[in-house]
């Protein structure tokens, strides 16, 4: 009773400060209150309508559908990022296990980290010559470290009961990495991928305002066409899919915690 | 050394299935980059030396001593889950090279995998020392052990569902499904209430009685030692732990924990231990 009560309210205070912020929108940029022709909340909402209605038209590259354009961000991300995974975890593993995979592999792990991925648009584009393969390659290059980081700390830090149980069993090597250590950092592993995703999703956008095609180089398009209001669109869009796929890993997350 | 137990250990009838020889360990600390060079004098911390002990086949062995002293080492060297630094470890005539399922583990924090449920996590154990079973044969099995700890009904449950005592009851079952001749235990009623203490400590007699094997038993508490086995090894302060007695307990079972305590065996032996323990603890605490 209570908790529905609670729930009712925070619904409605939420969307009470959505219509605030719709209003004051709407009212300061119909003042001009910020600069001359900055789009209003109306116009704005307008255009999201107009756009979703009919997502996945194709009129040449400089003029798809917004969900046309979504689903090729989604592609590159899901694609670069399956590679990433593919090749964080057992690298992870392997350097969480080995004292010599850790110390010959931790220099490049540090140094590379810090790099934005967006430094290696142009070596992509050198390699590959072909802007849909460097788009891929810079979401994996982005998605790479933290699920790897993630998993190599998990099996460092891994309950030693596990492995001891696994031990005096006289289980092989691979049996303790696949049936101990694999779901024992399975938190840890989805944690990494959790912020993996959500760094691809911000890389994306910048790098496909370089490579064409795109919810990125929609924005760059938009911005060509000096329509504000369509780049508000592109941003709502992208938020909400950036909100989904987040949710997405933390009911994974939940699944697979074992603590509670 | 006075050793007290002669009378287990001078009968030929039953030959020894453990027996530890000259036995020691010390922890070394890591190697450093920089210490590639210099070979040799790198000291140590020695946990336990020169350990000398026969355990009878099908016999209860409680080792008792004060905390830290390396009754927990003791119990990993002969679980082959740590290797000594010196002297052997031979189990049935011959020295062991690693841990194997002759010998059953069951360890203070349960150590059940939490991912998987109470039958699932016998059910590795089966898997990882039968691989040729068949699915419903492990299933059965693990099911069989779970009837004898009494929780056939929590089978699917996980173990973040079940109490401290119930989790080391599934701990116990996974250790006896493989079916080992040794179990091996490390303190296992230690993080326990008292109540669920005393009840675990019948539990597992009325195993025992059924399923003879032998069994080591790491603990610190004088009265489970006393209520549970044939002989109890007493260690001396660490560091460099040696045994400092054996005595065995000569009490008819089965035991019946009231009536044993009125025992004047029970009682003399009792003493023995809390003077020896209380010398022991000063000792370690006088130290520092």
């Amino acid at each position: 009773m209570n908790k529905a009560i609670s729930t009712r309210l925070t619904f409605a205070v939420a969307i009470l400060s959505l219509l605030i912020f719709i209003i004051l929108w709407q009212v300061i940029a119909q003042q001009g209150l910020l600069v001359k022709n900055f789009p209003g909340s109306f116009k704005t909402i307008g255009s999201l309508i107009w756009w979703v209605s009919d997502p996945f038209f194709d009129n040449g590259p400089n003029d798809l559908g917004i969900g046309t354009n979504l689903l090729i961000s989604l592609r590159r991300v899901l694609i670069g990022y399956s590679l990433a995974v593919l090749v964080a975890i057992p690298l992870g593993v392997l350097m969480g296990m080995s004292k010599l995979a850790q110390s010959s592999l931790n220099p490049y792990v540090q140094l590379l980290k810090p790099v934005s991925p967006l430094a290696w648009l142009p070596v992509g584009l050198f390699v590959f010559r072909n802007s849909e393969i460097t788009g891929i390659f810079v979401i994996f290059i982005t998605s790479i470290w933290p699920t790897l980081i993630n998993t190599a700390f998990g099996v460092a830090s891994i309950n030693p009961d596990y492995l001891r149980v696994s031990k005096s069993l006289g289980a092989s090597k691979s049996i303790t990495i696949r049936r101990v250590i694999l779901p024992a950092i399975m938190p840890n592993i989805l944690a990494g991928m959790r912020i993996s995703m959500g760094t691809a999703w911000l890389v994306i956008v910048a790098a496909e305002m370089l490579l064409g095609t795109g919810i990125g180089y929609f924005i760059w398009n938009e911005w060509n066409n000096l329509s504000l209001e369509n780049i508000f669109v592109a941003i709502i869009i992208i938020g909400f899919t950036g909100f989904i796929l987040d949710q997405f890993f933390g009911f994974l997350q939940d699944k697979f915690d074992y603590s509670i | 050394m006075n050793k007290k137990s002669s009378k287990i250990s001078t009968s030929n009838k039953n030959y020894s299935h453990l027996e530890l020889v000259n036995l020691g360990k010390i922890f070394f600390k890591e190697k450093k980059f920089i210490d590639f060079r210099s070979k040799g004098n790198r000291s140590g911390f020695e946990a336990i030396k020169d350990i000398n002990l026969k355990i009878e086949k099908n016999t209860f062995v409680s080792i008792i001593g004060p905390s830290g002293c390396g009754k927990s080492t003791l119990l990993n060297l002969i679980a082959g889950l740590q290797a000594p630094t010196s002297g052997k470890i031979i189990i049935d005539g011959q020295a062991i090279k690693g841990p194997g399922p002759d010998r059953g583990v069951i360890f203070q924090n349960y150590a059940l995998m939490p991912w998987l449920t109470t039958i699932q996590n016998i059910e590795f154990a089966l898997n990882t020392v039968f691989p040729a079973k068949t699915k419903a044969d492990v299933k059965d099995r693990a099911r069989k052990y779970l009837r004898m700890v009494g929780l056939e009904k929590a089978s699917n449950k996980f173990p973040k569902e079940l109490s401290g005592g119930m989790k080391q009851r599934v701990a116990i079952a996974r250790a006896l499904s493989i079916n080992p001749n040794m179990l091996l235990m490390d303190e296992p009623f230690g993080a326990l209430d008292a109540l669920t203490r005393s009840y675990l400590q019948d539990e597992l007699l009325s195993i025992w009685r059924k399923n003879k094997v032998t069994v080591v038993l790491i603990t610190h508490s004088i009265e489970e030692a006393l209520l549970l086995s044939d002989k109890i090894v007493l260690m001396s302060s660490g560091p460099s732990a040696i045994i400092s007695e054996e005595i065995s307990v000569d009490l008819e079972r089965p035991r019946d924990r009231e009536k044993i305590e009125q025992d004047p065996t029970y009682l003399k032996i009792k003493m023995r231990l809390e003077k020896h323990l209380l010398r022991e603890t000063r000792a370690v605490e006088e130290v520092t």
